[in-house]
């Protein structure tokens, strides 16, 4: 079985490398657009608003497997060579930013009604208002759910190897088919699932206030 | 375009049944899920530490791996251990344990959220435990996680589309069947999204409705809240009668 | 007669189906120091929170400073030339006292940071708090909070200042320095307008009080006219309650 184990992991580990590549880059664009989200939904501004509204609901109301496969067909369809990456992050992006959106938003929305009053008065814009005051208060609150979700899109990416990445399920998958062996081989993979996740998974339970029973 | 849409109404028969698919695999897993996550978060409060070793196991295996993971290890690995079965039970499985998983984590916050107080008190009164447990934990404990408990069926249900990847007939997969032979790629993904949108969003509905019909006192789940932009009317409505 | 600092006209608020101000007509003149007084929901801190802008009237006239705070987006203007101290403080945690007094003077009013910084300096030296110009709220008593509270709002240079309950807030032996703050603005001939349960400061400083009572001005006058010699008997019964202690 050793040999089995010494054979099959330089693949694994080329394949973890990939997911942990997408899972990077997907954490930054989710971030990103989710942040977006959350000024649109609480900018006061109604057509903002419900364009955030809209894409937080769709995107939390399908399945991550839809959304890839929406681009992935999507480009295809259009005559453009598929850059499984992009398309990856992409779909990721978009659907773990809605999830994002909700947790910054929870995060603004609990920051006291007094500190926007309070910098009315004073005359800063609602821009300073927001960047400098309400922003920086959201930290506590959003830092502990925020990482669950990087969480989740770690596990996510291996919904990437339905459309042919070879990440760390798929490069699994592949061994699987080829040689069988599951047992040793699916235990190799939740392993290195389980290296990357568990610190990551630990911090946030520390960490974690109330947001358990939203 | 409308041509195109008519050749789809030729599968709205494998629509359909491949809907009432996914709706029982989710409910039936979900059954599952929640029986799973009770004894999973009762386990974690026994006297035998063994008991709690096992469920904590369980928890962490399930939340540090993904669901795609467990669901292969479950219809291609334990075959391999002489256990063989459909896809169908596979999905149920693997999800069920699954969000079994994550309600236990639930479960057990709801129940700890049941301030001590209570529990004193009706120990004074010489309530048995157990019925402790059945009528002052256990109501208190549920009204308290129940939006999260509507959640998780709704991540059991948008799961349901990884089991195409054990090509169970669901939604995703029948809309990939579909698409590999129509090439209408936007109409047949747009179709299983609106299934899925409607799903989840009658699964919100019907929790809020329960939430406010089973609960005393009942549980509102308002959707707006306000923030503090001034001056807006609405900003002055939110403010129940001012502090004057 | 110079023009007032302060005029309201027949101003009128609800909330939902509560109307908190039934009509109110008030003025305030430039370096007067007018206090409000009556039970909780007479009305007393919405009149207020409209003065300052941060309440919408449903009707009626408000000018503050000239600026017709009931014309549509208007009440942006007084912004930065009132001052407002909540109950609750309303201190920015993430900033130290300083940063706290300087916050709007950099960002809304522009000045260079050396400039804010001798400002915010000048402001907290006001209220005795110099030494703790790099402390963060949450290591400064509650009185110390609100008296950097009160210098972030005097930072701005503000023409009138508003108290919303300045001291409800504060365990009893805190209110004092608070109030000592308070008195020492009055003297130098600020416009203050103050929302307040402490009937000494209403007695010893105020240049007028008015007492409030479901909405209306039920009387004002002197503070020897209502505390010694109050006509109207909801005066006489609020006073009796309040001074009871």
């Amino acid at each position: 079985m050793s040999e089995l184990i010494i054979s099959a992991l330089p693949t694994l580990l080329q394949g973890l490398g990939i997911t942990l590549l997408l899972s990077v880059a997907a954490i930054i664009g989710s971030t990103l657009l989710g942040l977006l989200a959350a000024v649109l939904r609480t900018s006061g501004l109604p057509v903002a608003k419900q364009i955030a509204v809209l894409y937080t609901e769709l995107f939390r109301g399908t399945p991550v497997l839809i959304t890839l496969m929406f681009i992935y067909f999507g480009i295809a369809y259009f005559g453009y060579e598929i850059n499984l990456f992009a398309a990856g992050i992409l779909g990721l992006s978009i659907y773990q930013g809605a999830y994002i959106a909700e947790v910054f938003r929870a995060g603004i929305e609990a920051v006291p009604k007094g500190q926007w009053e309070v910098s009315w008065i004073l005359g800063l814009s609602k821009r300073q208002t927001f960047m400098n005051v309400v922003l920086p208060q959201t930290r506590g609150i959003v830092l502990p759910p925020l990482v669950g979700q990087y969480l989740s899109l770690i596990k996510d990416t291996s919904i990437v190897s339905m459309i042919g990445m070879s990440e760390l399920m798929h490069q699994g998958q592949a061994i699987v088919d080829r040689i069988g062996q599951p047992v040793v081989i699916y235990g190799l993979v939740s392993l290195l699932y389980f290296a990357v996740c568990f610190p990551l998974s630990r911090w946030v339970q520390h960490h974690q206030t109330r947001s358990q029973l939203s | 375009m409308s041509y195109q849409w008519l050749t789809l109404w030729r599968y709205a028969d494998t629509f359909l049944s491949a809907a009432w698919l996914t709706l029982q695999v989710t409910l039936i897993a979900f059954a599952l899920a929640v029986a799973l996550g009770l004894i999973s978060a009762l386990a974690k409060s026994s006297p035998l530490a063994l008991v709690r070793w096992v469920s904590h196991c369980y928890v962490e295996f399930i939340r540090n791996t993904p669901v795609l993971l467990q669901i292969f290890i479950i219809f291609f690995g334990l075959p391999s251990l002489g256990i063989t079965m459909s896809a169908f039970t596979a999905g149920v499985l693997a999800l069920g344990i699954n969000v079994g998983a994550y309600l236990s984590e639930t479960f057990r916050a709801g129940i700890q959220s049941v301030p001590k107080g209570q529990l004193e008190a009706a120990w004074v009164l010489g309530i048995p435990r157990r019925q402790v447990f059945m009528s002052v934990v256990l109501p208190q404990a549920a009204r308290a996680v129940w939006p999260a408990i509507i959640n998780n069926l709704i991540q059991l249900l948008l799961g349901t589309s990884l089991l195409s990847a054990i090509a169970l007939p669901e939604l995703t997969g029948t809309a990939t069947v579909i698409n590999a032979r129509t090439l209408l790629y936007i109409q047949t993904f747009s179709i299983v999204t609106v299934v899925y949108l409607l799903f989840s969003n009658v699964f919100s509905w019907l929790g809020n409705v329960a939430g406010r019909r089973m609960f005393h006192p009942a549980l509102v789940t308002s959707k707006k809240r306000t923030i503090g932009w001034c001056p807006k009317k609405w900003l002055s409505n939110s403010v129940k009668g001012g502090n004057s | 007669m110079s023009k007032p600092a302060i005029m309201l006209n027949n101003v009128t608020k609800s909330f939902g189906s509560t109307q908190v101000l039934k009509e109110i007509s008030l003025d305030v003149s430039p370096g007067e120091v007018l206090v409000l007084i009556g039970a909780s929901g007479s009305g007393k801190s919405t009149v207020l929170r409209i003065m300052s802008g941060l309440e919408k009237s449903d009707g009626g006239e408000i000018w503050v400073n000239n600026v017709p705070l009931h014309e549509n987006k208007r009440a942006r203007e007084i912004c930065g030339h009132v001052g407002m101290v909540f109950q609750q403080f309303n201190l920015f945690p993430h900033k130290t006292a300083l940063g706290n007094v300087t916050l709007a003077l950099i960002k809304a009013q522009k000045l260079s940071v050396a400039e804010a910084n001798k400002r915010g300096m000048a402001a907290l030296e006001r209220v005795g708090l110099a030494e703790r110009s790099h402390h963060y709220p949450a290591q400064l008593s509650g009185g110390q909070q609100q008296r950097v509270a009160i210098a972030r709002a005097l930072a701005v240079e503000p023409k009138i200042m508003f108290f919303d309950e300045a001291t409800s807030a504060l365990d009893p032996e805190l209110v004092g320095e608070v109030m000592e703050v308070m008195r020492s603005l009055a003297r130098e001939g600020m416009t203050m307008v103050v929302v307040t349960h402490e009937m000494g400061f209403a007695r010893k400083t105020a240049d007028r009080v008015v007492f409030m009572d479901q909405g209306i001005i039920a009387e004002q006058g002197t503070p020897e006219q209502i505390f010694v010699n109050p006509q109207n008997p909801r005066t006489q019964q609020f006073l009796s309650r309040v001074l009871e202690h």
